[in-house]
């Protein structure tokens, strides 16, 4: 069955650009969900069915980081894997987020090719 | 005063280096469109034909502002191939996407200043709109200024900044 995504990202531009390569890369998903930040997107996995969440992590209101935070404390969402897309590259920001449950990190900007690499095995 | 100006000095080529190469690589990743680097500038005293300017605030161990600066047929332009789409006035797409391309410039300098051994934390980009837009900076800070030149006119990449 395919996956229901939600885009976790501040910009409107890189939701559009993410679902486009999510597509182009040819991967089977259901719906894509969108929100603008953590607080938003910790609204949509209560009231939406999503299956793996792609996350910025520098955003206004609640970053990433502390979205990871959040969501860890919530049972009724806390395994679904969330998945980092971020100019944040830092072993120190990218080690946090994986320490809080992270799946994995894909550096902005990024080819369609690279999201089918990465994603591809989780979607 | 002497000590800034050594500093900046001796930033400079790598901030560039940094610069190009993130640039660079959004416009063949993301973009789509070819673009051709000019030569740096530095100090503020340039004139910038731009009609919007994004801007990205930094701290840690340098301090300061990556400000994206263009003209409306630049800005559009760099919107309509991000987004696959026509644009001929700034809205608020146009808007998000140079702030999207400077908080990816960010990131890229932000990278290659890890790999230097110093550390930065980016805010987020606010964007602005008019004639004659000018950014702030650090008092006794250095400013490098890049053009970029892609098809519909030039765009700038500003960095302003000083040591903590």
């Amino acid at each position: 069955m395919a996956k229901n995504i939600l885009l976790v990202d501040d910009s409107s531009t890189m939701r559009k650009i993410i679902s486009r390569s999510l597509r182009q890369a040819g991967l089977d998903f259901g719906e894509i969900f969108e929100a603008g930040d953590g607080l938003e997107a910790l609204e949509m996995l209560e009231k939406e069915s999503v299956d793996i969440v792609l996350s910025d992590i520098n955003m206004p209101n609640m970053n990433g980081i502390e979205f990871l935070r959040e969501k860890a404390n919530r049972d009724a969402i806390k395994d679904i894997p969330v998945f980092m897309i971020s100019t944040e590259t830092g072993e120190d920001i990218i080690g946090e987020a994986k320490s809080l449950g992270a799946a994995g990190a894909l550096k902005k900007p990024f080819t369609p090719d690279k999201v089918s690499e990465v994603l591809g095995p989780l979607v | 005063m002497r000590l800034t100006f050594a500093i900046g000095e001796r930033l400079e080529p790598d901030l560039e280096k940094y610069i190009i190469e993130s640039t660079t690589e959004i416009f063949e990743t993301m973009v789509f469109m070819e673009l051709q680097p000019g030569k740096r500038h530095m100090g503020s005293d340039i004139d910038m034909d731009a009609d919007i300017a994004s801007c990205i605030g930094f701290g840690g161990d340098i301090r300061g502002l990556i400000g994206v600066h263009c003209p409306l047929d630049v800005a559009t332009g760099i919107t309509g191939a991000m987004l696959g789409m026509e644009f001929d006035e700034i809205t608020d797409d146009v808007k998000d996407a140079i702030g999207e391309i400077a908080n990816m410039i960010a990131g890229g300098v932000k990278t290659g200043l890890t790999g230097n051994n110093k550390d930065i934390q980016l805010a987020v980009p606010s964007t602005v709109c008019g004639k004659s837009l000018r950014i702030g900076g650090p008092a006794r800070g250095s400013s490098l200024v890049i053009p970029f030149t892609v098809d519909g006119g030039t765009f700038y990449v500003e960095m302003r900044y000083m040591l903590s």
